[in-house]
This record gives structure tokens, sequence and C-alpha cells, in this order.
């Protein structure tokens, strides 16, 4: 089961996402409404990727960005960026501050799943 | 301007390696020093590179590398000669750049065929220069118009 | 898009949450309408109502309900506007934005009503443009604050912060440390956020990565409260010590806040001063478009010095020195200089719809000499383009609307007996996307492509309509077989593709069905002079790559990448990074281009060659920029994957890759 952290301040876009991503199968999804919450699941557990908004109250998708990267067992958290805000500089502040991938608002549900297959650390064999 | 006052046409003549040429100084622009240029990979071996000159990015031939000669330091005499052919703007690197002269086409002459068929149409004709003789270059061969007609 | 229907099922999600984003963008509207009226400002109502008006936007967009997407944008570019101007929003503008919230709360409605929601009136768009064009001018802003904060407090945020200081208010910030604990017991930094905001206004919210546990993690809160420190460390659920009230040492006298520079000063300026963009079409002045050349290079010679600004204040940061105020008036300036490309953008574009106005007379004549009916139809809108891509894109156009009358569509007799009408129709279609690209699209009703006289000529397999258009744009493709009898030429698709790919930097897109018709869709970006790039090293050589063309950019750890078995060739060594479990081939950039061993690669860059995921190792990144890209056309220098030259401030050229079109056989190039 892997589990996905869901980021955005708007709950119908939580659910959308979740509804999107649904045929993934073996996933479980957690929500968070603003940035800081979603700083503070992350630190207190173990997520195998983040579906993050940009644009959120206080803390906005860059800045949880830069702190999971500073934090060493964060380092290969795959984060997924979708925001209605698709234009090229938005997308390089995201990719240089360590984000795995980007998406404009609006998507179809083909396009993030497809997103978050190429994301999501894929099974290993037991050792 | 080193012109003279025979009737003639005004070229711009430079030195490559120990041989002096010249070129129509219609086709010139104008003249630059040169420094360095930043490599294109995947260009042919001839192509120094690109250089910005007057805000505009320009490719630079390597007459050195163009004519088969071996390569030498960079020094100071370098010089970059701007030449326009059609919409064509391109650069040509040579050892120095020496002065404007008149040359009275009529003095052309044929090269031999030897001298001719080494150039391998580089050079169009033997002109007599105020000191030494001087090769005519074919700028559209030297800068590779067959590239941009060829495909 | 039939990839949306699995979202039909949340309109009724959709239509509760939009009503709710409504009432409160209504009652933000109202309470910094009174706000101005008293004469103050209102920056956080102007922040709540921008991201008010950017959920609606994003939520309008996944369900597809168009109308509403583009209300809210404009909307959402006058708000922003004036957040950064300071947050103060004009009387007029005010106005603008409850009439542009009502209209979306009609087409709310209609969504409900399983009405489809009516197109938006031009008026109102133009009204919310001339308040944006109005508000462009509005207050600069107030001066920073408070040192420690002053980095990271938004314009708004700060003239928030500064007059509630001025009118002897305290400020605070209280630092909350979550754990596992404390969430047990259900305190997380929602719960806190909750109740500082009870006590006073929160402005802004830090996380900051802390030694050691509980989770460390800490949040620094900026709340401005007349509470007793006390208090406040109560609701915060942290100890006294972490409650520090901000001294201001650092209050600069700057201009009075917004509650004087509001509304007064702006009031003096006629409502109907004249000089609003040439776009809104009220007076207009004809430029040579040579001295818009001469603007644009004029700027990108400023954007050039912004580099070399910018890199000596690193090396003085790098060096120690306090480089605060400099980066922060960088920042600024930064900022002008894209409005300022905007601005002349903005002067350079062209109406699509003037583009289009030679293909009318190209249809006619071609039609007559191919003894075919053809109704043209042209659909551009309002859609415009840069002069300098609406130049290089006609040619691609007439191309494809040439090959529509000559090839796709049929003579009236055989039109008639496969039960169309005589009258073939050709229609070009343009609309923006998303303030980036158009698209334009060139759709025929004629008989499609023989997909299986494609497969002939290619001499392989033909599977979708991408694999039909990778043949088709095949140079010297010559699609005889499938042209007709009046023109045996081929259709030069090539020359089309490099126009929307190579030059322009676009997408070509086909689809066609028998005997129903075709269309072809060239998605073009609306400028192609600045693109935002990563600079990159690799050997000795600095280069850049377009953001656009970047998936990912990860570290390349010495032990991540596993040689696979090779035979012996040509090629490039491919080796292979394990991506999160996934297979992605790795090659070095610097073998490649044959400049250098690649032994130093620190980085990879991930992008896609036809689809799939490659990555190619660079030595190190040297940052993002914003270029102006010079097309390399010269036949010396045109090379598979090196698509431009940019300066990035050295004065040479830096050559722009695109690492899609590389050739990776490695073989050695001619003399």
């Amino acid at each position: 089961m892997k589990r996905l952290l869901i980021v955005d301040d708007s709950k119908l876009m939580r659910d959308m996402v979740a509804a999107c991503l649904r045929p993934l199968g073996a996933v479980t999804f957690e929500f968070a409404g603003t940035g800081l919450e979603a700083i503070e699941r992350l630190a207190l557990a173990g997520f195998d990727l983040v579906v993050l908004d940009l644009n959120m109250p206080d803390v906005g998708g860059i800045e949880v960005v830069e702190f999971v990267r500073s934090q060493d067992r964060m380092r290969a958290l795959p984060i997924l960026i979708v925001t209605t805000r698709g234009d090229d500089e938005s997308k390089a502040r995201v990719l240089a501050a360590g984000a795995s991938g980007f998406l404009p608002k609006p998507f179809a549900p083909a396009q993030i799943i497809a997103e978050v297959r190429r994301l999501l650390p894929v099974e290993r064999a037991a050792t | 301007m080193g012109t003279t006052g025979t009737p003639g046409t005004l070229h711009v003549t430079f030195r490559v390696g120990s041989a002096d040429y010249a070129i129509p100084a219609a086709l010139v622009l104008h003249l630059e020093s040169f420094e360095v240029a930043t490599h294109v990979p995947g260009a042919p071996v001839y192509v120094a590179g690109l250089v910005q000159v007057r805000g505009r990015v320009v490719p630079v031939v390597d007459l050195r590398k163009r004519f088969g000669l071996p390569e030498v330091p960079h020094a100071l005499d370098h010089r970059v000669i701007v030449v326009q052919i059609g919409t064509r703007v391109a650069g040509l690197l040579v050892d120095s750049a020496r002065e404007v002269v008149s040359l009275d086409k009529a003095t052309f002459e044929k090269p031999p065929e030897l001298i001719e068929a080494q150039a391998s149409g580089f050079v169009t004709a033997v002109a007599r220069g105020p000191k030494r003789l001087l090769l005519i270059v074919d700028v559209a061969t030297v800068i590779g118009e067959e590239l941009a007609h060829g495909k | 898009m039939s990839d949306r229907v699995d979202l039909q099922e949340f309109v009724g999600a959709f239509v509760a949450e939009a009503d709710e984003l409504v009432g409160s963008a209504n009652s933000l509207l109202l309470e910094i309408e009174t706000a101005n009226a008293a004469g103050a400002s209102r920056p956080r109502a102007v922040r709540d109502l921008f991201r008010a008006l950017h959920t609606l936007k994003g939520l309008a967009g996944m369900i597809g309900v168009e109308p509403i997407v583009e209300i809210a944008h404009v909307l959402e570019s006058l708000v922003r506007t004036a957040d950064r101007a300071g947050g103060s929003l004009r009387r007029a503008a005010v106005d603008v934005c409850l009439q542009g919230v009502a209209a979306i709360g009609e087409r709310v409605r209609a969504v409900a009503e399983h009405r489809g929601p009516a197109a938006v009136p031009p008026a109102l768009l133009e009204a919310i443009a001339a308040a944006l064009a109005g508000d462009e001018r509005g207050p600069s802003p107030p001066a920073p604050i408070v040192a420690a904060w002053d980095a990271k407090l938004g314009a708004g945020e700060r003239q928030q912060l500064g007059a509630a200081l001025q009118d002897g208010g305290h400020a605070w910030t209280v630092t909350f440390a979550p754990g596992e604990e404390l969430a047990a017991r259900g305190i997380t930094i929602a719960t806190v956020r909750a109740a500082l905001g009870a006590l006073g206004d929160i402005l802004k919210v830090l996380p900051r990565a802390t030694p050691g546990p509980p989770a460390g993690l800490a949040f620094d809160i900026l709340l401005v409260s007349d509470a007793a420190a006390a208090v406040i460390a109560d609701a915060a659920a942290t100890s006294l010590e972490r409650v520090v009230e901000l001294r201001l040492p650092g209050v600069v006298a700057g201009p009075a806040p917004a509650a004087a520079s509001a509304e007064p000063l702006l009031a003096d300026i006629p409502e109907l001063e004249d000089d609003a963009p040439v776009t809104l079409g009220r007076s207009l002045v004809r430029v040579e478009l040579a001295r818009l050349d001469d603007l644009q290079e004029q700027l990108s010679l400023l954007i050039v010095s912004r580099f070399r600004l910018d890199r000596e204040l690193a090396a003085h940061a790098a060096a120690g020195h306090d480089v605060r105020k400099l980066r922060e008036i960088a920042a600024l300036q930064g900022r002008q200089l894209r409005d300022l490309r905007r601005a002349i953008l903005r002067a350079r574009m062209v109406r699509v719809a003037e583009v289009l106005e030679p293909l009318p007379l190209l249809v006619r004549s071609l039609a007559r000499a191919a003894q075919k009916e053809v109704r043209l139809e042209l659909d551009a809108r309002d859609a415009e383009l840069d002069k300098a891509v609406a130049d290089r894109l006609l040619p691609a156009l007439v191309h494809l609307v040439r090959n529509a009358v000559d090839h796709a569509i049929e003579l009236p007799e055989e039109r008639v007996a496969r039960g169309k009408s005589r009258t073939g129709t050709v229609r070009v279609r343009c609309a923006a996307l998303g303030g980036t690209h158009v698209e334009l699209a060139v759709e025929d009703d004629g008989r499609g492509i023989d997909r299986a006289a494609i497969a002939r000529r290619a001499g392989h397999a033909i599977g979708d309509d991408r694999d039909l258009l990778a043949a088709l744009v095949q140079p010297g493709f010559s699609t005889r077989d499938i042209a007709t009898r009046t023109s045996g030429r081929g259709l030069g698709m090539d020359i089309v593709k490099r126009i929307a790919t190579e030059i322009l930097g676009g997408e070509l897109a086909l689809v066609t069905a028998p005997g129903v018709g075709t269309v072809f869709t060239l998605r073009v970006p609306l400028t192609i002079s600045v693109i935002e790039v990563f600079a990159f090293e690799c050997g000795a050589q600095a280069f850049v790559v377009p953001v656009a063309a970047v998936d990912e950019i990860i570290e390349l750890p010495a032990d991540l990448a596993t040689e696979p078995p090779r035979r012996r060739g040509e090629r490039v060594p491919v080796r292979m990074l394990d991506c999160r479990g996934h297979a992605v081939p790795l090659l070095s950039l610097g073998t490649v281009l044959a400049i250098d061993p690649g032994d130093g690669a620190r980085k990879a860059i991930v992008t896609r060659r036809a689809g799939e995921p490659v990555a190619f190792a660079v030595d190190r990144m040297l940052g993002r920029h914003e270029v102006v890209v010079r097309p390399i056309d010269d036949p010396l220098v045109r090379v598979p994957g090196i698509s431009g030259a940019t300066d990035l401030g050295t004065g040479r050229p830096t050559l722009v890759l695109d690492l899609g079109a590389l050739d990776l056989s490695g073989r050695e190039r001619p003399n």
C-alpha cells in the first residue's frame, strides 16, 4: 500500500485529485488543507508521494518543497506540483527547488495518473 | 585606408599561414579582434564557433583549419573579418588583417592549375598586390554556401 | 474532452464550493470597500480575495467551465496587481470586481441548473482590463519594516504590519514545534493557527528545520495582536520564551501607509485618461516593427546587464558582505524588468485574424485551379500573437491550407457520391492557451489521410495518428500516392514540423479519420523571444536548456547508474539510472557532445525523447534565467539539438540545447 499526501486548500480539488488517482489501486490518500499542515504531517509520518498545490495561505508549495528537501530523510520523496500557475517561470522555480514533477491545472485524469506512475517508487524485491 | 590611385575594386587583404589573401571589400561588414568563440559541438571542424558582434550571433570559420594549415596559439593579431553574402553573415578568422587595396580586376589571372587543384575552389584568381602576389578568395565557398543549398 | 467525464460527478460539489467562494469573495470586496471609504486598506482581505479567485479558476478549469475560468483569470490578475502594489484596491477596481464576481455567480447557477454557462461579455473583460491598466499605476510598495521578517514578507503583508505598528499595535514572533505527542493531544499547527487567529492577525508562518526532536521542525508565526504574551503562549501551546515581541529599531519612517495613499492620490488622475494599452483598441498608433525590435533589443541588453549584477551580488555575498538591501532592490528590479517585458510584448502583439487575412484569396485560387468547391472558415476570435511568431507561422499555415485544398478535399462529384455536400470546408481556428501559447488548427472535411498508402510508402506499419505524423514529417517523404490528380506535389510536412517545433518551440499534432477529415494542430508560444531556461555547465562550457523541456533535475550519486551490456558500436554509451525503481537511460552530455568524458557529472537533467524519459548527466546547475534566445540558422552551425544562442552576461554566446533532438549516434562530424 502506498501512502499519498494530497495538499490543496480546496477540499473539492483534493477530492478530485484523489478521484483521478483512484484507478492506481493500492494507494491510500491522506489530505492536508494548508502548506503548514502538509509540513507537519510530513515531519511526523512517512509518505511515498506528495501531490502539492502551489498557492496556499501562509506557506506555499515552494516553501513546502524547500523544507522537505532540507530534511535528509525526505530528500528522495517524490513531490508532484499541481498548479493553476502553469507558466514556465513557476515550473522553473519548483523544479529548481527540488520538485519531482509539474502538472498545470486543469489536467485530465489520465495526465495525473501518468505523472504519479512516473514518480511513485516501484516496489522492490525483498532482500 | 591604403587605397591607390588606380581605378579598380577595393579589396581587404589578410594573411593566413605564409600567404596573403584578398576578398572584395564590398562583402566586408567590419573587422573585429578575436578572443574566444563558443564551441559548437557537432559543427564542421573548421567552424571555430560562435561570437557575438554588435548584438548579432555570428559563426566563425577558422581559415587555418579550412585551408588545412596547422593550428597556432591564439595571438593578438588574430582578426575576425565579418562578411555578408546574401542574407548570411559569417566571420573569417585570419592570422592578421593587412590593409585595404584597390585591385584592377583586369589584371587578375587564373591560378596555375596545380595551385587551383590544391586550393579546391577556395581561390579564384591571383592578383598582383602592391608588394606581393595575392590569392583572391571565394568567400561563398569558404563559408560553405554548398551547405546552404546542398540539402 | 472525454477524459474529463470522470470529473463530472463533482459538478454538485463544484457548485457548492464555488457558491461559497463567490460568497466569500463578495464579503471580502465589501470589507475592502468599507475600509476604502474610511481611508484604510485591507491587504489581508485582498490576499484572501486573490486566493478565492485563484481557487475558483482552478476548480472551474477542472470541471471545464471555461467562462468562469476566463472571468476568474482576469479578476485574479487585477487583484494580484493590487496585492503586489501594497494591498489596496481602488474603488473603481472594487466595482469591477463585484461585477465580475456576480458574473461568475450567474454562471455557477447555470451549471447548477444544467444550463450551459453564458459566454463572457467582452464589455466585462474590457472593463476589468481597463481597471487593471489603471491599477498598474497604483501605489508602490511601502518601505520594509522588520529586518528579521523582511525578506519573507510580501508588499501587502509589510503594509499590514507597518499599519498595525504605527497604530500602536504589537507584533510577535511565536514559535511552535509540533510533535507526535502534541498531535496525539489534538494540537497541530492547524489548531494553533486557529487559536492564534482568534487573538489577532497572523501575517505569516514560516517552517524551519530544527536540530533534534521532536519532529526536527518548528514554525515561526508572525502575529499582530494586543493580547498578553502569556495568553499568546498558551494559545500556541508553547513556552513564554518562545513568544518574542518585535522591537522596531528597523522601522523606517517611509511614506505613510495605504491609508493616506489609496483613494485620494489616485482620485486626482482623471478616470478617462487615455493611455490604455494599444490592444484595448481605443486609440491606435501604427509603429514600425523595426522600432519595436529595437525596443526589445534594448530590453535584452538590460536583461544581460541584469545578469552581471546578479553575478556581482553573488560574489559579494560569497565574500561575506551584507547584501540583503541590494538583493531586495535587485528583486524589485527583476519584477520591473518582467513587467517591462510584458508591456513590450503586448505592444508587439498582432491579431491572429489579421495574420490569416491572406488565406481566403489563397483558398479561392487553389480551389479554382483544382476545380473544387471549398469554403474557408476563419475563427480567430481575439487571439493575438507576437509579430515575430506570426511571421514565421504563416508559411506553415499556408502549407497546411494548401494541402487541405489540394489533397484532402475531394472533387464535388466524388463528395456527392460519398454522401457529402458538394462544397468542402476548410476551417482555421485559433485559441489562446493559458496566456503562454496559442493553438491553431487547420481542419478539413475531406477524405482523411490514407494510412495504408503511407505505410507502403514508409516501408513500415503505421499505428496511431502519432506514427502517421512521424512518417509524414520525414524529410523528403513524398506522398504522391494520396495526392489528387490535380497536384502531384509532396506535402512538405517536414517544413511545417520544422516551423512548429524547431523554429517556434511548439508542437504539431494530427488527427485524421478516413472519409471524415483531418485536423492538424499547431501549438506555439505567444512569443519566441524570451524564455525561461536552466543554465548548467558541462565540460568547461556553459549551456542552457528551456525549462519547458525539463521534467526533473536530480542529484547523481556516484553509484546510482549501472552500465548495461553493450555490443561494440558507435553509439554513445548509455547507463541505466535507477529513478525511484524505474529504469531511465542516462547519457553523459559531455560524451554526446564530444567535449568531455563526463567524469565530473553531479546532476542529471531528465527530459523526454519521443515521449520516453531520458537523463543527461551534466557537471553542475548554474541556476535559472529568463533569456532572449537568438535562433542559430546559419548552415555552418545548424546542428540537431542546438536550437539557438543566448547571452548570460558573459558577452559571448551560450548555446541553447534541445536535448530531445540531439544526435546520440556518436558519429564524427564531416570536416
